[in-house]
C-alpha cells in the first residue's frame, strides 16, 4: 500500500515536470560553431579541404559520387575517341579541374592550359528567355581555345592598374583595377557590346544551397529598403533549360542559374564545348568552327547527372580556431558593421528525404544568394537575367579562409582581382558602402580581427 | 639456490633481447619534440627533393635517349628509349605519394601527366604544317603534352612500334615534347630548392616562420592527406573506372603496359613517405608513429606491405586483367581500401592528437 504510494507519487511528480518543459530549440552557444555545413560538415585543413564526399551517403549514392568525381577530374578531347570525347571545336578549358582547381576557385588568366577566368558577352538587350542576348558570331561566351585546326573565338588580355586606397587612419592599401580587351577576334564584331568576367568558384556545398527553401531566400529580399538598412537585394528568376520554366536564380555570379544540373550541363557546353540532353546544341553551332558532326548529345545523361550529383554531395570544411578570442571579436564586428545583412551567417535548408545529410541542416554559408548592387568599382555593366550591370550575388563565404591551401595563390571577388580579403572587402561599393565604410573607420586592430574572423571560415 | 636465480634472470634477458627484432635506423633521438622536426626535414631532404632531383635527371636521360633515336632510328636505340621513359616514369609515380605544393599549385602535374592522349588532335597536329617547336607544344592543349604522347610514338599498341615506322613529323614532336617535359621537371626541382617559392624551406619551417604552414600539424596533415589522396586515387579511380566499366580503352598508360608499374610505384611512394626514406634512410612518420603506439605503425606497414605486394598477383597487363583477373583486381583494390581507412581513420588522428603546434 505504501509502496504504490511513493510510485504513484514519483510517477505523478515526473509527469508534472515533464508537462512544464516546453520543446524548445537548441540555444545558440549549443551548437557547434565549427559545423559550417551542419551534418554535412569534414574536418581537413588541407588543399583537399574542398573534395571530400559528404559522409553518411550510402553505398548507391558513394557511387553515383565516385563516378561523377572521376568525370570532373578527366580530361575531355576531341571527337571521335574511345574516351572522354566531345571536346571542343571551341572551349575555354579541357576538364572542370582545370578550372576549379582542387574543386574550389581557379587563377583568373584566360586562354591558358591552367586559366579559369572566362568572359561572358552582351549586346543590352535580352534573349527570347529573358537572358542575355549573345553577339552574332560569338554567342553568349567568348571561347578563347580551340582544337588544333579550329580558331578561337579570340584572346583576352588582361591588365591591371594600381589603385590606392587610404584609411582614414592613414594606412593605405594597393589595390589592382583590372581592364579587359578582346584581341585576335577571329571574325569583326558589329556594335556595342559588354563582357563579363567570370572566375570559377568553388564547387562544394552547392546541394546544401540547392536545399534552401526558395521561402526562406526571399524572406531575405528588401527590393525597396523598407527597414533603410542601406542594403536593399533581390531574387534573380531565370529560364531553366531543363524544366523550360522561370526559377529562382541560385548559382553562377549573378545568380544566374536555377539549379546544379543547369550549371553543370552549361558549364560542360559553354566551356568544354560538350554537348548535353539539357544543352544539346554546340557552342559553335551556325559559326566557322562548327564541326559538323551529329554526335550530340556527346555526354550520356549519366554522367551528367553524376557530375551535378558530385557536386552536390561535396563536404563543407569546418570552421577554425572558433575560440579564438581574436576570432570571437571579429565575428561580433562583422555582425556590428552589418556584413552579415548579406553574408547570412546561419541558414536553415529544407527538407529532403533522399539525401539526409543536406536535409534540414542548420548552415553557415554566409550568403543570402540575393542580388546585390555593388557599385561602380565591381559592376561589369552587363545585364544577366534580372541582374543589372551592377548587381553580384552574394558570395558564400564559407571555406574562404582555405584558400591560400586549396589554390596555392589565392584569388578573390568575381574576377580574382583582390589578392588579400582585405582588397575584397575596400572594393565592396553600393549596397555594401556602409559596411565597408564602418570596416574602415575601425582601429587597425580591430579590422584584423575581422579579417581573422573571415579567415576561420 | 641463488646461482641458480642469476642462471634463470641472464637466460630470461638474453632471450628477451633474442626477441627483439633489429629495426631500420635507431632514431638518434627519442624526443618526440625533436623527432617531429627532424621528420618534417627529412622528408624534405631524403624523400621529396631527392625524387624531383631523379626526376629533373631522368627527363634529361629522356631527352638525351630520345634524340640518339631521333639521330639513329635503330631498334636498339628504340629499347634504350623506352627504357629510359619507363624508368622516369618509376620515378614520378612514386613521387605523385606527395602530390602538395607547387606541383599541384603550379599545376606541373597536368602539364605532364594528362590522360587520356588526344588521337584526333594528335593526327591533326601531325599532318598540319605546324612547326612542331617546343613553343607550339607548350601553347597546345594539356591533352597533346607530357608522357603519354611520347608514349604512343615510342611504343604503339602495347610495344608493336618500329623504329624505322616512326615518321620525320613524330620524331620532331617527340624531341620537342621531351624538351617541353624536360623544362616542367626542371621548374619542378627549382621550385622546391630556389627562390621565390623554395618549397623546401616551407616545409621544414612549418610552425616557425613558414609562410605557407602557420603550424607543423598543417604540414603533416598535408603531408598525410596527399597519402590518403593517392591510395584513392589507385584504389578509386585508376584501377576502379576501367574494373566496373570492364573497359581497357579506360587504362592509363596502355601503349607501353606499364599501367601495373605506375599503380604500384604510387604505392611505393606512399610508402617513402611514411618511413622518410627513398634512397638514403630518415626518420619518417614510423618513427613518430612507434614511439606513441606500435600497434598501428605495424598495422599500417603491413597493409602498405600488402598492398604492394598484392599488385604482383596480378599477371597479365592491367587491361586484360580488368576481364580476366578480376579477383585478384579486387584484391588489390581491397588492400587499398584497407590501407586508406586506417590513413585517414588512425593516422590522421594520431597527428592531431601529438602534433598540435
Amino acid at each position: 500500500m505504501k509502496k504504490t504510494t511513493v510510485l504513484l507519487f514519483i510517477v505523478s511528480i515526473t509527469t508534472l515536470f515533464a508537462m512544464c518543459r516546453k520543446a524548445q530549440p537548441f540555444s545558440e552557444d549549443s551548437y557547434d560553431e565549427r559545423l559550417s555545413g551542419g551534418i554535412a560538415t569534414i574536418f581537413d585543413e588541407t588543399s583537399r579541404a574542398f573534395t571530400h564526399a559528404i559522409s553518411g551517403l550510402s553505398d548507391n549514392d558513394m557511387h553515383a559520387h565516385e563516378l561523377g568525381d572521376a568525370a570532373f577530374e578527366q580530361t575531355y578531347v576531341s571527337a571521335p575517341a574511345p574516351v572522354n570525347s566531345g571536346l571542343g571545336p571551341i572551349f575555354n578549358n579541357v576538364s572542370c579541374i582545370s578550372c576549379h582547381h582542387n574543386d574550389g576557385k581557379g587563377t583568373p588568366t584566360a586562354g591558358d592550359v591552367t586559366s579559369s577566368l572566362l568572359f561572358r558577352i552582351s549586346t543590352a538587350d535580352n534573349n527570347d528567355f529573358g537572358g542575355p542576348a549573345g553577339m552574332s558570331g560569338y554567342g553568349g561566351q567568348l571561347q578563347d581555345n580551340s582544337v588544333f585546326g579550329k580558331q578561337a573565338e579570340c584572346k583576352v588580355n588582361i591588365s591591371y592598374s594600381n589603385v590606392s586606397y587610404t584609411y582614414p587612419d592613414g594606412e593605405t592599401v594597393t589595390l589592382r583595377k583590372p581592364t579587359y580587351t578582346m584581341q585576335n577576334a577571329y571574325m569583326h564584331i558589329t556594335g556595342a557590346y559588354s563582357l563579363s568576367p567570370r572566375l570559377a568558384p568553388p564547387v562544394f556545398g552547392l546541394g546544401l544551397l540547392e536545399n534552401i527553401p526558395e521561402s526562406t531566400i526571399l524572406s531575405y529580399a528588401d527590393e525597396n529598403d523598407a527597414d533603410h538598412d542601406g542594403i536593399s537585394g533581390r531574387p534573380n528568376y531565370v529560364y531553366n533549360a531543363e524544366t523550360k520554366r522561370k526559377e529562382l536564380g541560385r548559382f553562377g555570379l549573378k545568380a544566374n542559374t536555377a539549379t546544379v544540373k543547369t550549371q553543370v550541363a552549361g558549364a560542360f557546353n559553354q566551356d568544354m564545348g560538350i554537348t548535353s540532353s539539357i544543352v544539346p546544341m554546340e557552342s559553335c553551332y551556325g559559326q566557322a568552327q562548327f564541326d559538323g558532326r551529329s554526335d550530340d548529345p556527346e555526354l550520356p545523361d549519366s554522367i551528367l547527372n553524376a557530375v551535378a550529383f558530385y557536386v552536390r554531395t561535396l563536404a563543407v570544411p569546418a570552421r577554425r580556431n572558433v575560440t579564438d578570442p581574436e576570432v570571437k571579436h571579429g565575428k561580433e564586428l562583422f555582425n556590428q558593421l552589418n556584413c552579415s545583412g548579406c553574408h547570412k551567417p546561419i541558414v536553415q535548408t529544407g527538407v529532403d528525404l533522399t539525401l539526409p545529410a543536406i536535409s534540414n541542416q542548420r548552415i553557415q554559408p554566409f550568403t543570402d544568394l540575393l542580388l546585390h548592387d555593388m557599385g561602380d568599382g565591381l559592376a561589369d555593366n552587363y545585364n544577366d537575367f534580372l541582374a543589372n550591370g551592377k548587381e553580384w550575388r552574394t558570395a558564400p563565404l564559407w571555406g574562404i579562409g582555405l584558400f591560400e591551401k586549396t589554390n596555392g595563390t589565392p584569388y578573390y571577388l568575381h574576377d580574382g582581382r583582390a589578392r588579400t580579403i582585405e582588397e575584397a572587402i575596400l572594393w565592396h561599393g553600393g549596397e555594401a558602402e556602409q559596411s565597408k565604410t564602418k570596416f574602415s573607420q575601425l582601429s587597425k586592430a580591430d579590422r584584423q580581427a575581422v579579417i581573422k574572423f573571415i579567415r576561420s571560415l | 639456490m641463488k646461482h641458480k636465480l642469476v642462471i634463470a634472470l641472464g637466460a630470461t634477458i638474453m632471450l628477451a633481447s633474442a626477441c627483439h627484432k633489429t629495426e631500420d635506423p635507431t632514431p638518434v633521438t627519442t624526443d618526440f619534440n625533436t623527432m617531429k622536426q627532424q621528420v618534417l626535414e627529412d622528408f624534405t631532404n631524403k624523400v621529396a627533393v631527392p625524387g624531383y632531383k631523379d626526376l629533373a635527371d631522368a627527363s634529361d636521360n629522356l631527352y638525351s635517349s630520345l634524340q640518339t633515336l631521333n639521330d639513329n632510328p635503330t631498334e636498339d636505340n628504340l629499347a634504350i628509349a623506352r627504357t629510359s621513359w619507363k624508368n622516369m616514369r618509376t620515378i614520378w609515380e612514386q613521387c605523385e605519394g606527395f602530390l602538395f605544393g607547387p606541383v599541384e599549385d603550379n599545376d606541373y602535374d597536368p602539364n605532364m601527366d594528362t590522360w587520356p592522349t588526344d588521337y584526333v588532335q594528335m593526327d591533326s597536329l601531325l599532318n598540319s604544317s605546324n612547326n612542331l617547336e617546343v613553343s607550339d607544344i607548350q601553347s597546345a592543349t594539356l591533352s597533346l603534352r607530357g608522357y603519354h604522347p611520347i608514349e604512343y610514338i615510342i611504343f604503339g599498341n602495347h610495344g608493336d612500334r618500329k623504329a624505322a615506322d616512326i615518321t620525320a613529323r613524330q620524331k620532331k614532336y617527340m624531341i620537342s615534347l621531351a624538351t617541353d617535359l624536360k623544362s616542367t621537371c626542371h621548374d619542378l626541382y627549382q621550385s622546391w630548392t630556389a627562390d621565390p617559392v623554395n618549397f623546401a624551406k616551407q616545409v621544414m619551417t612549418a610552425g616557425n616562420g613558414s609562410a605557407k604552414y602557420a603550424k607543423k600539424q598543417e604540414a603533416y596533415l598535408a603531408i598525410v592527406e596527399s597519402m590518403i589522396s593517392i591510395c584513392e586515387e589507385v584504389g578509386e579511380g585508376k584501377m576502379k573506372e576501367p574494373f566496373d566499366a570492364r573497359d581497357p580503352q579506360l587504362v592509363e598508360s596502355p601503349y607501353s603496359g606499364n599501367s601495373l608499374a605506375d599503380f604500384k610505384n604510387n604505392l611505393v611512394g606512399l610508402r617513402n613517405v611514411y618511413i622518410g626514406k627513398y634512397k638514403e634512410d630518415g626518420l619518417g612518420i614510423n618513427d613518430l608513429v612507434s614511439s606513441k603506439n606500435v600497434a598501428l605503425d605495424n598495422k599500417l606497414q603491413t597493409q602498405m606491405t600488402a598492398a604492394i605486394n598484392s599488385f604482383d598477383n596480378i599477371t597479365v597487363f592491367y587491361e586484360d586483367a580488368i576481364i580476366n583477373q578480376r579477383v585478384q583486381a579486387q584484391n588489390t583494390m581491397n588492400a587499398l581500401n584497407e590501407l586508406k581507412e586506417t590513413l585517414e581513420g588512425e593516422l590522421k588522428p594520431f597527428i592531431i592528437q601529438y602534433i598540435t603546434d
